[in-house]
């Protein structure tokens, strides 16, 4: 079992009419054994923005909490919130920084930019090669999964409650079919006014 | 030379980092498997995941395989070597019963179980219960863990998942239980490993074998036994 099974992860995000989604499960295992339902890998990093971070779960915590370091100081320099594409290229940075001997997470992006209200969704390898697509993004032990699933599901300016169904869907379909994510569920609509969070109610096996 | 061009390029993509782990990794029936005797009869439980690696394979796997019609077995390990080894005893009882003109008891299929998982022991992985009803000895309840010992006990749980068990059975277990106790019993028991063990999932099968037959029971969705949850 490869470092990034251990602990197993399903994260995505898609992007929607004014709004982009973000969504993840819940499960926080040791290869076969769950050890708890209430891991949270979705880390707010500013008001509009968001990021997910499947993977190994030492690492979950330790770049959260890295990147929350650098993000404080970039807004204490520059006085502003940070645009997504920036956040994206600083996650990308903090990754490379460790090109050989890297954090085992694979990091997923979804925000709007705190001025235009664009949408914008990002993915990463564990090394910070950064990926921007117009639909959707996904990363974790179930990818393969979740890609068909996005690929099926999705179509372009969903609105949000819609946009809420389709990855919602998506995301349990594809985490049913593997056996180390899954076990809840949390879904994260950003829009220009609100950001609401609902956990899902999925099947606990 | 055109084939052996062809066959090079696939023997590369399987090496290669472009097939997925699942195409590449052998199917287990990771499982949680139980059964339990009772006067008259035994019930026989299992979950239905089937994992190639963390990929599942088959969601509601049959894992209740019938050997007579008053024995069934409960397999663990790899897919293919307990179907395998079920199909060579499901043979060799059948053509016993044609010589001997009568049902065979539950200890001749466990033993010829044995036999076969404790020769061969080297290289299959199998893990079964094998459960049934004769006319000698009633409902009995005999386990064949990995080496290939047959040992015959009240209760048996088996597979990945059971390990979360132990201590749930050892406090649930009640001498003289009746059919109406077991089912639930098995099914808290398989419902439990089931939220904790990856590999163990799906829905919940049991079967009653009694002198009158075998009763089936699939236990879906929002019949699973509901313990402790966060939300």
């Amino acid at each position: 079992m490869s470092i990034l099974d251990y602990n197993g992860a399903a994260i995505m995000a898609m992007k929607g009419k004014d709004c982009v989604a973000i969504a993840a499960d819940r499960r926080f295992g040791v290869q076969a054994q769950t050890v708890s339902m209430d891991f949270d890998k979705i880390f707010e990093m500013g008001p509009h923005l968001y990021i997910g971070l499947p993977g190994l779960a030492t690492d979950v915590q330790t770049v959260s909490q890295r990147l929350n370091f650098r993000l404080k100081m970039y807004e204490l320099r520059e006085n502003r919130k940070i645009k997504p594409k920036t956040f994206m290229s600083m996650v990308s940075n903090l990754l490379y920084e460790r090109r050989f001997g890297p954090y085992f997470v694979e990091p997923v992006i979804a925000g709007l930019d705190p001025k235009t209200f664009q949408p914008f969704i990002a993915s990463m390898d564990l090394i910070g090669c950064p990926m921007i697509t117009d639909d959707f993004v996904v990363s974790g032990t179930c990818s393969e999964q979740m890609y068909g699933m996005c690929e099926s599901l999705w179509e372009p300016n969903l609105e949000p409650e819609d946009l809420f169904e389709t990855i919602s869907q998506a995301l349990m379909n594809a985490f049913d079919r593997d056996a180390v994510s899954g076990w809840g569920a949390v879904v994260y609509i950003i829009e220009k006014d609100k950001v609401t969070k609902r956990l899902l109610k999925t099947r606990m096996d | 030379m055109a084939t052996s061009m062809i066959s090079k390029n696939r023997e590369q993509a399987f090496m290669s980092n472009l097939t997925p782990d699942w195409l590449k990794t052998e199917l287990t029936t990771g499982t949680t498997i139980a059964a339990v005797e009772f006067d008259g009869g035994v019930v026989i439980g299992a979950d239905s995941r089937t994992t190639s690696g963390a990929y599942i394979a088959n969601r509601v796997t049959d894992k209740l395989t019938k050997i007579t019609d008053k024995i069934y077995c409960c397999r663990s390990g790899s897919a293919a070597d307990t179907q395998a080894v079920a199909d060579v005893v499901k043979y060799q009882l059948n053509f016993y019963q044609m010589e001997m003109g009568e049902e065979p008891l539950v200890q001749t299929a466990a033993h010829t179980f044995k036999e076969l998982c404790y020769d061969h022991r080297d290289n299959i992985s199998a893990g079964i219960i094998v459960a049934g009803w004769d006319k000698k000895e009633g409902g009995q309840v005999f386990a064949v863990p990995l080496g290939g010992m047959v040992i015959r006990q009240p209760f048996a749980i088996g597979g990945s998942g059971s390990t979360y068990l132990y201590g749930y059975v050892d406090s649930q277990f009640k001498k003289n239980m009746t059919k109406e106790e077991c089912l639930p019993f098995v099914a808290n028991a398989l419902s439990l490993a089931m939220n904790r063990d990856g590999s163990s999932g799906g829905i919940i099968r049991l079967a009653a074998i009694t002198k009158d037959g075998v009763e089936r029971v699939n236990l879906t969705g929002n019949q699973l036994p509901k313990f402790y949850e966060d939300h």
